[in-house]
Order: structure tokens, then C-alpha cells, then sequence
């Protein structure tokens, strides 16, 4: 390896190794690329109006006199924050270092000399990619009035407007179904280039000749063509011949063929994608949710937990493999989507943070294999995340907490405990089973004891909560992780305490309220 | 002779959750089977099987249990199965006390108009649990050891006699919790409707013969409470 070739191998190792090279790629990366990444929202806002900043001070200068420096604003500062724009996607779009070692690298294991020129021209064919796609070009368009002196580059301000494709998902969802119709729309564009290519030289040799009709030359001929095909008919050039009206006629009918044959395959698009474009917005929604549970499966026990849930207006998403299941839950107006739990792919795809935004995951599924299935996937992303999983054979307990489910509730189990409930004290169970499930308007509710209401209230006779007709039942002292049944009215009270209390649900809620909003006289 | 006895019909793990939950409240303890053959073979546990048929008259039934003082569980895994064994057993023994599984909310329906006196609605209870792990863990553990845990804190049904002193005083008066350390939850009327006695509508009721309140408290408490004003339901 010559002098030049090691300088550049070893210079790409040098970057790739590089943690603040490394870092500041990754940075503009999540910043221009990075759907994810929430300043980009921010960067994109401030680019759409630069955009449309562009655009107005365009259609100002057309009948007014815009001042200097917005003039300059306008021309340079604006084309400038673009053009920066421009090379840092076009360093992003690929990295140049890695593709000096893979060639160095791909070289040594065949024991040849590292040929330099190979690994450039990868590099060019690798930036080409990036110069030559549609969103680049548009990018470099809408630099160009930054030569305000070519007047003409001035209207590529437009382009700018193009650029807005960059800044909205709408746009890029928009786009995307279109492009699922490429064939149909190549299908269209051939028969309607055939019909205006023949129409227009057809009606050339009827009318040309003919020195009433406004149609003189080919072009006037194909504007004709094109104006009556897409059934604009502006009226200002038409055929005045009655050969040249009968292709009018033919024309006029293709028109309609054409408009309806457009409309429909738009229609379809967005018919056969309007699933994808739900479960894209659905997604979005979800990543932007700061706490939630995710449910996993959609059977009876998930179905009853979700509502009750849902009633409590805690947020929840349900993940199930089976369609019919998903469509259920969607049904009940439960945020679901139609992924496997037990695929890693499913949890990429949703891009939620699990150790942060999700309070628990729920694994309802009425079957031991796939609950331990969807543990083992969650705990391969996330190790802390609270799994609660239902358990249907008690030969499987011990098989979910190797998983690493956290806790897990044994209905038969349940079913036992309640039997010998129902038979020794049925009307206190039944008491309890109310209280819980809120029947009555009367409920029992925890309230979490914060440093605000400790400074306020220090002991439980402060409390007042005779007044509010609510009973305190007891207290939970969380550091000793204890519950005091009925404590006396000189308790001190402490922050990160809890109160369990019974009473009606609105006089709670007041309750609680009167607590956080209590100054201490 | 006649035994107090536990029947469950249905052999599957809830019938062997039940029978081992149970087993000491009841001279014996009969799981019915539908396939007792098979059943049989397979059991592994301390308790008897025995064979059933849903067309079964029940005359060998009435022949050793003493229908007041026994219960019948009935788990069968077929909904209608288990509706028509209810309303086949409460035809045949109106005083026998018959709980009932039920699945979902429709079955629990038609097993009360079966003839079952308690449904356990298994889906619902156990979402009922799994919800309140998630919003109130704290309350879940409390409750979940006063029913079902050897806890100190107990709930229990006491009947108030005919000397007590608190008849004729108003629901609003009542300073049990300060006075004796127990908390009543609710009340039930001598008709057995029950109501929870923070509803704004009882607050005035007096206190009558016969009323049964649902009260939480310390053992030794709940004890030292029955002797002063009644006697312990259950």
C-alpha cells in the first residue's frame, strides 16, 4: 500500500473511531433524518417558514418595493441556510470512511493491495445516489435564486415550496400512496400522450389550412389537444372544421376516460393503504404518549382490564397478532395495533420507549406459552419495565418468573380463594367486591401523601376529612412498607405516605383536591 | 346419616382450587365428573370422584347429604353445561346453596335465573385484580390480605341484637371507629338488601334490630365489638 492509500485507510479509521466525529454526524443525522427524534420537529418548523417566508417576499416584490435588507435576507441568507442544509444531507447521506475500510478490509482477506481508486469510485456512485434522487435536486433547485442576477433563477423560489415534501409526514404519506400506482399511472400517461400526440396532429392537418380557424400552427394544436383532453375546454382555440370537431368529439370522450380512470386510481390508493395510513398516524399518537400500559392480547381478561382501564382514563395499547381481535378492540375504542407481541420487530416498529413510557406491560393471553414468549421478548429490549402476566396452569409459574415477569395472577388460584370467601363471610366479600368496583357511587381510592400536602397538613386530624363525608381507613407508610388500619388522630403524617379512603367517588375527588389546595394557617 | 358436604361437579383445576380452599369447612368433599373413568385414573389428589350425568334425578344425593347445611359448586367448562346442571341441581334441591362459575357476563346472567345463589364471575374478578395491581397496588394488598391472607386485620358481619344500645341512634353517630377501633363499611337491612353506609341517602337511617353491619378492624377488636353490641354472622 502506498504512502497515499495508507494516509486515507488510516485517516477512515481515524472517523470512524472518532466519538466526537461519531457524535456530530449522529447529531445532524437525528436532526434531518430522524423521524424520532423530537428537536427535528423544531428544525423543521423553523425551515417551513423560511419556506413560505421565501414565497411571500416573492409575491411582494412583484408589485412593490421590498426594502434592501430583506431583499438580501431573501436572496442570500435564506439560499445560505439551504445550502448548508444541502451539504450536511449530502454528508449524511453516506458515510465515506466506512466504505474506505469495507474496501481495505474486503482487500487484505483477499491478500491484494488496497486499491484506492475502487474505494473512491464506490464513494462517487454513493454520493451520486444522493445527488441525483428527487429530493436532492429539488434541494439544489431552491438554492439556485441565490443568483438573484439570472432573473429567471429568481422563480426557482418555487422550489422551495417543493421542499415542504421534506418537513410534513402528510406529504411524504401522500406521496408514498401515490407511488404504489406507479404502473397505473405510466398506463395513463401513455394512453393520454397517445391521444394528444395523435389528436394534435390530426387536427393540424384539418384546421391549418383553413384561415378562419385560430389554429395555425402544431402548437396551437397540441395547447388545443391538451386543454380539451383534460376537459378544461378554455375556449379560446377550437376546431372550426367538421373533421376537426369530430376529433374534438373523440377527444372530449377520451378526456372523460382519462379524468375518471385518474380519479379512481387515486381513490384506490388511498382505499387500499388507508389501513397503513391509520396504523402510521396510530403509531405517531402513540410515540408521543408519556405513560401508558400495553396490553398484550386481546381475550377476555385483556378485553374486561382494558375496559376498566379505559374507564379509569389511563392510557392504554393493545398489541394482538389475530386481526379479528385487533378489529374488536378498535371496535371498543381501544388504541390497538394489529402486531405480534412476541416479535421484537413489533416493539422497533412502535418505537416507544419501554424503561420510560410504559408503566407496565400486561401479558393477558390465555395461554402460558405465549405469555412467556411475549416475557422474553420484552425483557430482551427492556430489563426494568413491570410485567404482569396471566397465568393458566399452575405447572407454569415457575417457567414465567424465569422470563422475568414480575407479577402473576393465577385465576383458578383466584377462583379458589374467592370459593372459600363466598362460603365463610359472602356478604363481606361481596362488600369488598362493590367497594372495588365502584358500585353504588361509592369507592376506595389511594392518595398519595406529596411534600405540598405534607407541608400543609402534619397530622391526621388536620386532615378534615369528616367534612367531605369520607372515611380514612388507614395509612401506608411506603418506607416501612406497611399499612396502619384506623390510626390515631395525633399520626404524623409523611410525605410519600399513602391514605386509603372510602366514600362516594365525587366527594373523594373534591377531597383530594382540598388537600393540594390547603394553606397551612 | 346426613353430612354437611361440599359437592363440586366438574373435574378440572378450579374444582381442585376449590376443594383445597375448602376442604376444612366440610365433613367431606365429593368432585363429580362427568368421565369419573377417566377421571378417576388421573386423580392424584386426596379427594373422591365420582360419577355424574346431566340427566342424573340426584336420589343418591339425597340419601347421605344434608341439603340446608351443604353447597354445591358447579364449574363445569361448557357454559350451557353448567346452566343446565344449575337449574337440573336447583330443581331437585330448592335449599341447597349453589355457586357458580361463569366466564362472561351473559352466562352470569342465565346462571342466576339458573337458580344459583353466588355466580364468581372469573373474567371480571380477575381483571378487577390486575386493574387495581396497576392504579391501586396499594389497595389491591390491603384488601387481598384482609379477605384472603392470615392478616390481623379481619372483615367481619355483626348482627345488632336486641339490647344493643346503639338501636335507634342514626348512622351518623356511629363512633365505632374512634370507640372500639373498627370501621363499619356497610349495613344490611333485616330484607338482606345491603348498602354502604357513606351513601348520602342512609346517613339519617336508624338503627334497627336485626341490621347486620360489614365491618373491618383488627381481630381482637372485631372480638371485644361482638361482645358489646351483637354477635358474629359469619
Amino acid at each position: 500500500m502506498d504512502f497515499f492509500s495508507r494516509l486515507i485507510v488510516n485517516l477512515a479509521y481515524f472517523l470512524n473511531t472518532s466519538d466526537g466525529y461519531q457524535q456530530k454526524k449522529r447529531f445532524f443525522y437525528d436532526i434531518l433524518e430522524n423521524n424520532r427524534y423530537q428537536p427535528k420537529k423544531y428544525f423543521d418548523l423553523f425551515m417551513m417558514s423560511l419556506i413560505f417566508l421565501s414565497v411571500a417576499i416573492l409575491i411582494a416584490e412583484v408589485k412593490n418595493d421590498v426594502h434592501d435588507f430583506i431583499k438580501f435576507f431573501n436572496i442570500y441568507i435564506i439560499s445560505i441556510i439551504f445550502f448548508i442544509e444541502y451539504l450536511l444531507r449530502f454528508w449524511i447521506s453516506s458515510s465515506a470512511s466506512e466504505i474506505v475500510i469495507s474496501c481495505s478490509e474486503h482487500d487484505t482477506m483477499l491478500g491484494r493491495r488496497f486499491n484506492l481508486s475502487r474505494a473512491v469510485l464506490k464513494i462517487l456512485k454513493a454520493k451520486s445516489k444522493f445527488i441525483l434522487s428527487i429530493r436532492a435536486i429539488i434541494d439544489l433547485l431552491a438554492i439556485l435564486p441565490f443568483f438573484h442576477e439570472l432573473r429567471l433563477l429568481r422563480l426557482f423560489v418555487l422550489f422551495r415550496v417543493f421542499k415542504l415534501f421534506r418537513y410534513t409526514t402528510s406529504f411524504q404519506v401522500f406521496a408514498s400512496v401515490l407511488s404504489t400506482k406507479k404502473f397505473e399511472f405510466l398506463i395513463l400517461l401513455m394512453f393520454t400522450s397517445i391521444v394528444v400526440f395523435v389528436s394534435s396532429v390530426l387536427v393540424y392537418i384539418m384546421e391549418a389550412n383553413n384561415p378562419d380557424s385560430p389554429i395555425n400552427t402544431l402548437f396551437d394544436a397540441l395547447y388545443w389537444s391538451i386543454v380539451t383532453i383534460s376537459t378544461v375546454g378554455y375556449g379560446d382555440v377550437t376546431a372550426i372544421t367538421v373533421e376537426g370537431r369530430t376529433v374534438a368529439i373523440f377527444v372530449i370522450i377520451a378526456g372523460i376516460s382519462v379524468l375518471a380512470f385518474t380519479t379512481s386510481i387515486v381513490v384506490s390508493a388511498f382505499t387500499e393503504k388507508l389501513d397503513e395510513i391509520r396504523e402510521i398516524k396510530t403509531v405517531d399518537d402513540i410515540r408521543k404518549l408519556k405513560h401508558f400500559y400495553l396490553i398484550c392480547g386481546y381475550e377476555g381478561v385483556a378485553q374486561e382490564v382494558a375496559a376498566k382501564l379505559k374507564k379509569q382514563k389511563v392510557k392504554i395499547i393493545v398489541l394482538d397478532e389475530s386481526e379479528h381481535r385487533i378489529a374488536s378492540a378498535k371496535k371498543d375504542g381501544i388504541v390497538a395495533l394489529n402486531y405480534d407481541p412476541g416479535n421484537i420487530e413489533s416493539y422497533r416498529k412502535i418505537g416507544v420507549d419501554l424503561n420510560t413510557q410504559v408503566k407496565a406491560v400486561l401479558c393477558l393471553r390465555e395461554s402460558d406459552v405465549e405469555n412467556v414468549y411475549t416475557t422474553l421478548t420484552v425483557r430482551s429490549i427492556s430489563k426494568k419495565v413491570n410485567m404482569i402476566s396471566l397465568l393458566m396452569d399452575e405447572s407454569n409459574r415457575k417457567k414465567l418468573e424465569f422470563a422475568g415477569v414480575n407479577e402473576i395472577l393465577y385465576p383458578k388460584g383466584l377462583v379458589g380463594m374467592i370459593s372459600k370467601e363466598l362460603i365463610g363471610r359472602p356478604v363481606a366479600f361481596e362488600v369488598i367486591h362493590a367497594l372495588r368496583n365502584d358500585y353504588y357511587g361509592v369507592s376506595v381510592e389511594e392518595i398519595l401523601v406529596d411534600s405540598r400536602i405534607h407541608e400543609n397538613i402534619i397530622y391526621l386530624n388536620e386532615l378534615n376529612s369528616i367534612s367531605f363525608k369520607i372515611v380514612l381507613l388507614g395509612i401506608y407508610k411506603k418506607d416501612k412498607k406497611r399499612f396502619f388500619f384506623n390510626p390515631l388522630e395525633n399520626t404524623l403524617l409523611e410525605s410519600g405516605d399513602y391514605l386509603l379512603v372510602i366514600g362516594n367517588s365525587a366527594f373523594i375527588k373534591e377531597f383530594e383536591k382540598y388537600l393540594h389546595k390547603k394553606i397551612r394557617t | 346419616m346426613k353430612n354437611r358436604v361440599a359437592l363440586i361437579f366438574g373435574y378440572n383445576d378450579y374444582a381442585l382450587e376449590i376443594a383445597k380452599n375448602i376442604v376444612d369447612s366440610y365433613n367431606k368433599i365429593y368432585i363429580y365428573s362427568l368421565q369419573s373413568e377417566q377421571d378417576t385414573v388421573k386423580n392424584s389428589s386426596e379427594f373422591e370422584i365420582r360419577s355424574f350425568d346431566l340427566s342424573d334425578k340426584w336420589d343418591d344425593i339425597n340419601e347421605f347429604v344434608d341439603i340446608k347445611h351443604s353447597i354445591a359448586f358447579c364449574v363445569l367448562e361448557d357454559n350451557a353445561e353448567n346452566i343446565f346442571l344449575t337449574i337440573s341441581l336447583r330443581s331437585s334441591f330448592p335449599d341447597l346453596n349453589i355457586i357458580a362459575l361463569s366466564n362472561n357476563k351473559e352466562t352470569a346472567n342465565k346462571l342466576q335465573m339458573a337458580g344459583a345463589n353466588r355466580v364468581i364471575p372469573l373474567v371480571q374478578t380477575t381483571a378487577e385484580m390486575i386493574a387495581e395491581m396497576m392504579e391501586k397496588p396499594i389497595v389491591k394488598e390491603v384488601f387481598h390480605n384482609i379477605l384472603f391472607e392470615n392478616s390481623t386485620l379481619k372483615i367481619a358481619q355483626i348482627r345488632i341484637n336486641g339490647t344493643n344500645s346503639y338501636i335507634g341512634k342514626e348512622i351518623i353517630e356511629l363512633d365505632w371507629d374512634k370507640k372500639y377501633g373498627v370501621i363499619a363499611l356497610s349495613i344490611m337491612y333485616e330484607n338482606m338488601r345491603n348498602e354502604f353506609i357513606y351513601s348520602s341517602i342512609i346517613k339519617h337511617y336508624r338503627v334497627k334490630e336485626g341490621d347486620s353491619f360489614v365491618i373491618v378492624g383488627y381481630e381482637i377488636d372485631i372480638k371485644e365489638f361482638e361482645k358489646i353490641v351483637g354477635s358474629e354472622c359469619d
